[in-house]
């Protein structure tokens, strides 16, 4: 490489025998295959979609809502509180790291300085096993954030009671 | 699994902690029978999607909206703002867009309504009760100040300032400083040199389409402060345009701003020709100056008219507006338009 760049500079003398040294623009045409958010059709169509996974995201406002509401603003209410930069990853991560979901979607609402967490899950655990996990993580969630955060649940029997279609 | 269904009946009592044991052992129980059974070649793969069976769980309670009665109180039911609820609310609710030909998913396990916003507590019922509630906090309100009008002549001095309610670890918020000040100009006691200097102090401050000055500030932390200051700029500003300075006598026709009609030389020419016309001697330049329009006949409209022509800009309302006060100041028959 480094005899390249000598043999263009040395060319510049004799500018005949100069090799093209620009960049050249790729003139191919550019290729706007948008995948995210969106999910391929498998052979035998027998993957479930819920809703939410069935309408890809440029159908937001049209045929679906978004799942997080009235939380950018958090950030510029509650400047003061730095913790509240980590409040929606913290929710996102912990709400899935749970086992027992599966297609999860979270719903996440700010009114004023409450914040609540809408989930469907599965009625995978005992009842009461869930009441303390829903305490736990509320208090847990709050104490992070530094506001209330309310979890509502929604109980399903089977992870097909959420599926939509299978492609 | 098999034998769960099978031992399984309708309407017979389960302990909920007996089917949590029965849970965990029956994974096992599956494999033993798995391992028993005949291996059979399925090329097609069509027993196993026969096999799937929907197992209803015995300890689930049949939802709540079921029960409810047709007069209950739905306050009590959803007494505050929440995310919405299948069991809870007793109405077939469905929500989504599928194909055409097709019904919408219910409100079950239906993602779409629990995003949703609802107002599900503020029935029209519960707000009334609600209002009535917070009704002995409540004073009268005074019976003169019934209509805007009252209520801008008793009130001239509009203060606007924000509150913020929210319990993060700080309850300050640095925008509930800011203060804004708001009044009618026409308020405000001013004569024409003092309007037309209060106006230039205060520039782009003053909306000429509602006539209202708006004062604003956000310099100071604290809202007192900044309350204090918009009321001094109010005052400060309102008292330098009463004062007249000495090099303000200095301003000669040149330098106004708008076209004054009295000081003009339209005005001389316009009253030497009516002394002429009416064969009066002449008057000095100080006479005609303090003369007074009106003793013309058509006089004012005229003066209107060319004032009209010099400040609103050459159009061609004012033009004609200036056409028919020329033709009746001097008598001459009204002009006609061929149709």
């Amino acid at each position: 490489m480094n005899n390249v760049i000598k043999f263009a500079q040395s060319a510049i003398i004799l500018p005949q025998w100069s090799p093209i040294f620009a960049s050249q623009f790729h003139t191919s045409s550019a290729l706007c295959r948008v995948v995210s958010g969106k999910y391929r059709i498998t052979k035998k169509r027998d993957k479930p979609l819920t809703y939410e996974m069935a309408n890809p995201p440029h159908y937001i406002a049209h045929r679906k809502t978004w799942n997080s509401w009235n939380t950018c603003k958090i950030f510029t209410i509650f400047s003061m509180s730095l913790e509240l930069l980590f409040a929606i990853p913290i929710i996102k991560t912990y709400s899935q790291l749970k086992k027992h979901v599966r297609f999860v979607t979270v719903i996440i609402k700010r009114q004023f300085n409450h914040i609540r967490v809408a989930v469907i899950i599965r009625r995978a655990v005992s009842p009461t096993k869930m009441y303390f996990l829903l305490g736990y993580s509320e208090e847990m969630l709050s104490n992070w954030i530094q506001c209330p955060v309310t979890l509502e649940l929604q109980t399903v029997d089977s992870y097909q009671d959420v599926v939509f279609k299978y492609i | 699994m098999s034998l769960f269904i099978r031992n399984y009946k309708p309407g017979s009592v389960y302990n909920a902690q007996i089917i949590w044991r029965y849970h965990s052992n029956k994974v096992e129980m599956a494999k033993k029978e798995d391992e028993e059974e005949f291996r059979v070649l399925d090329i097609l793969k069509t027993r196993t999607r026969l096999q799937r069976k929907v197992t209803r769980r015995a300890d689930i309670q049949p939802d709540r909206s079921e029960k409810m009665k047709t007069d209950q109180n739905w306050g009590n039911v959803w007494p505050g703002p929440r995310s919405f609820h299948p069991s809870s609310v007793p109405l077939p609710l469905r929500q989504g867009y599928v194909p055409k030909g097709q019904a919408p998913p219910g409100k079950k396990a239906n993602a779409e309504l629990m995003k949703v916003p609802n107002f599900l507590h503020l029935t029209p019922p519960v707000i009334k009760m609600q209002c009535e509630a917070i009704k002995k906090f409540c004073t009268p309100w005074p019976e003169l100040l019934n209509n805007e009008e009252a209520i801008e002549q008793n009130y001239p001095v509009e203060i606007i300032t924000s509150d913020y309610c929210h319990a993060s670890p700080t309850i300050r918020n640095p925008l509930s400083r800011i203060a804004t000040l708001r009044v009618k100009l026409s308020d405000l006691k001013l004569d024409k040199h003092a309007r037309d200097k209060f106006l230039r102090l205060v520039g782009d401050k003053y909306n000429e389409g509602t006539d209202l000055v708006t004062i604003t500030a956000d310099r100071c932390p604290v809202r007192k402060q900044n309350l204090d200051y918009v009321n001094y700029l109010l005052t400060a500003c309102y008292y330098e345009s009463w004062n007249v300075e000495d090099w303000e006598k200095d301003k000669a026709l040149e330098d106004m701003e708008y076209y004054d009609f009295d000081q003009n030389p339209s005005k001389a020419n316009l009253v030497a020709w009516f002394m002429r016309v009416s064969k009066k001697g002449d008057l000095t330049d100080d006479e005609v100056k303090a003369f007074d329009v009106s003793n013309i006949p058509n006089g004012p409209e005229y003066k209107k008219a060319v004032s009209d022509l010099f400040n609103n800009s050459e159009s061609d309302q004012t033009l004609e507006d200036y056409d028919a006060a020329v033709r009746k100041l001097l008598g001459l028959p009204e002009k006609k338009v061929l149709q």
